[in-house]
């Protein structure tokens, strides 16, 4: 399998593609709805990110269903149509999947904790993440379990997928930088997390969102001294902030980024690529470098 | 054991997140027939302030914070209708607060009203994808003090706005103190929507809401 050769391959960096969301709203989405409904409304658009990542020089691009598992499309009244809203993902990004790249299926966080913050179970996580992966199975290559924030839920999420799928998993969880390192919010250290993902022996160890890609190279120090595993990190382009016109946007440079990213390859990054904030543009600056390594 | 150790070992309890034992205090007081008013101040509220501490630190995350603020929250109703004097210190003002219109995110708002029932606010929390409109309707029937909106994403910051000009619009804008929050929200943010106030976290919120009612 490609993505195989591609970890084995000690010369291949693996370049993954930058934010969903962020292009979503450029094209003026109304405040609130779920991105991933646009699979549905608006499947042209969401192609059209897709391909504009792909065209670019992005290795894989991720399906547009971060929060299409039924505990979070329950909060949208959308969980009726999980199956919908899979299937069109999988569709919109296949339409313009080239040769030779890869289709990664996204699955995010539920929006639901664990007591004592809220009352989930695991295994109410776990049911909730297999109906994703049921129906994602069908069509992507591996799976991009990110933005998680507690190493439960992350388990939860890969046991979701082991059951179903044999397909790579790259389990990226969300860290903040506090005065004593690399946290989820729940409490969970980087160290730990690196641990867990080990022991639940998925393919990748991931970090994505929170922090920028400053703050992410630390962590990817961090990381390559806790793990064999490959890593991949996909930072967010610095904190978004509101223009005059009450728009958000990203002040970070794409080149910025990209020499961020450049020290991450140099550490022993294996997949980078981007999340809130970051474009075409950014995935453009970082395709450069790794055509020059 | 003297007053001053009581109060630093109901302060540890709430740090230690030992729920059992800080109950088991809050009644010892409550049987001494001590000075309530400085039980909760001196002994919870201190506590609940290393807890604050603890967080910025990085020592403590989500889970301890919401332990600490709810056994601090239970505390307060067992001790509340002993107070001396009357029930004056019931409640260091009243906050509406809410998710705005579009946006499903509620952690952040609840964690910030659990801290600020902890620290003795009344608390209407009407939940997540709340009109701007609805909000008020509700400041102005529950006659609160602070009106709390949290926006997570970019795009429904502008529904905090929306909030400040209705109020505007309909001459009571200085009847309430409006606080704004969330992952992208910004001092600078605040003071171009002309709210009251801007807190990066629910310890600052809650500091926020005391300053701004000289509480």
């Amino acid at each position: 399998m490609l993505f195989h050769d591609w970890l084995k391959d000690d010369s291949k960096i693996i370049l993954f593609d930058g934010a969903m969301g962020t292009e979503i709203f450029k094209r003026g989405i109304e405040p609130g709805k779920i991105p991933d409904i646009l699979n549905i409304e608006k499947p042209d658009i969401i192609s059209e990110i897709h391909k504009s990542y792909y065209d670019i020089g992005s290795d894989m691009c991720q399906t547009c269903t971060f929060g299409s598992s039924p505990l979070n499309l329950k909060k949208y009244k959308l969980e009726d149509r999980i199956k919908e809203i899979n299937g069109k993902a999988l569709e919109n990004i296949k339409k313009v999947c080239p040769p030779n790249c890869l289709i990664v299926g996204d699955i995010g966080p539920s929006g639901e904790f664990r007591s004592p913050v809220g009352n989930t179970t695991s295994e109410q996580w776990q049911s909730s993440f297999a109906s994703q992966v049921k129906i994602l199975e069908q069509g992507v290559d591996l799976w991009h379990l990110e933005t998680i924030s507690d190493i439960e839920e992350m388990q939860a999420a890969i046991r979701a997928v082991k059951k179903n799928s044999e397909k790579p998993i790259i389990a990226s969880m969300t860290y903040k930088k506090t005065p004593r390192g690399y946290f989820t919010i729940m409490g969970d250290s980087l160290e730990k997390c690196i641990q867990i993902l080990e022991q639940e022996k998925v393919d990748v160890i991931g970090a994505n969102c929170t922090i920028g890609s400053n703050d992410m190279i630390g962590l990817i120090e961090e990381s390559i001294k806790l793990t064999n595993k490959p890593l991949s990190a996909k930072p967010n382009a610095g904190q978004p902030k509101i223009d005059e016109n009450g728009r958000p946007f990203y002040e970070y440079p794409p080149k910025d980024f990209a020499r961020d990213i450049h020290d991450m390859i140099n550490l022993g990054a294996k997949i980078v690529g981007g999340c809130c904030g970051t474009s075409p543009q950014t995935i453009k600056e970082i395709r450069k470098i790794i055509d020059s390594l | 054991m003297s007053q001053e150790n009581l109060y630093g070992e109901i302060s540890d309890a709430i740090v230690n997140l030992n729920e059992e034992k800080a109950r088991e205090l809050a009644n010892k007081a409550i049987g001494k027939n001590l000075n309530i008013l400085n039980v909760i101040e001196e002994g919870f509220g201190a506590g609940i302030r290393r807890v604050g501490e603890l967080w910025d630190a990085g020592e403590f995350f989500l889970p301890e914070l919401m332990r600490g603020a709810k056994i601090m929250q239970d505390c307060l109703d067992l001790l509340i209708p002993h107070l001396q004097g009357g029930i004056e210190r019931k409640t260091l003002g009243k906050v509406v607060i809410a998710t705005i219109e579009g946006d499903i995110h509620s952690i952040g708002k609840t964690i910030v009203a659990t801290m600020l029932r902890a620290y003795g606010f009344e608390v209407y929390d009407l939940g997540a994808d709340v009109p701007a409109e609805k909000i008020i309707d509700e400041a102005i029937e529950k006659n609160v003090d602070i009106i709390g909106v949290s926006a997570l994403l970019t795009t429904t910051m502008l529904g905090q706005k929306k909030v400040i000009e209705i109020l505007k619009k309909k001459g009571i804008s200085n009847k309430f103190k409006v606080i704004l929050g969330g992952a992208p929200v910004t001092s600078k943010w605040v003071e171009e929507c002309g709210a009251d106030g801007y807190a990066g976290n629910a310890v600052e919120a809650v500091e926020l809401a005391k300053s701004l009612l000289h509480r």
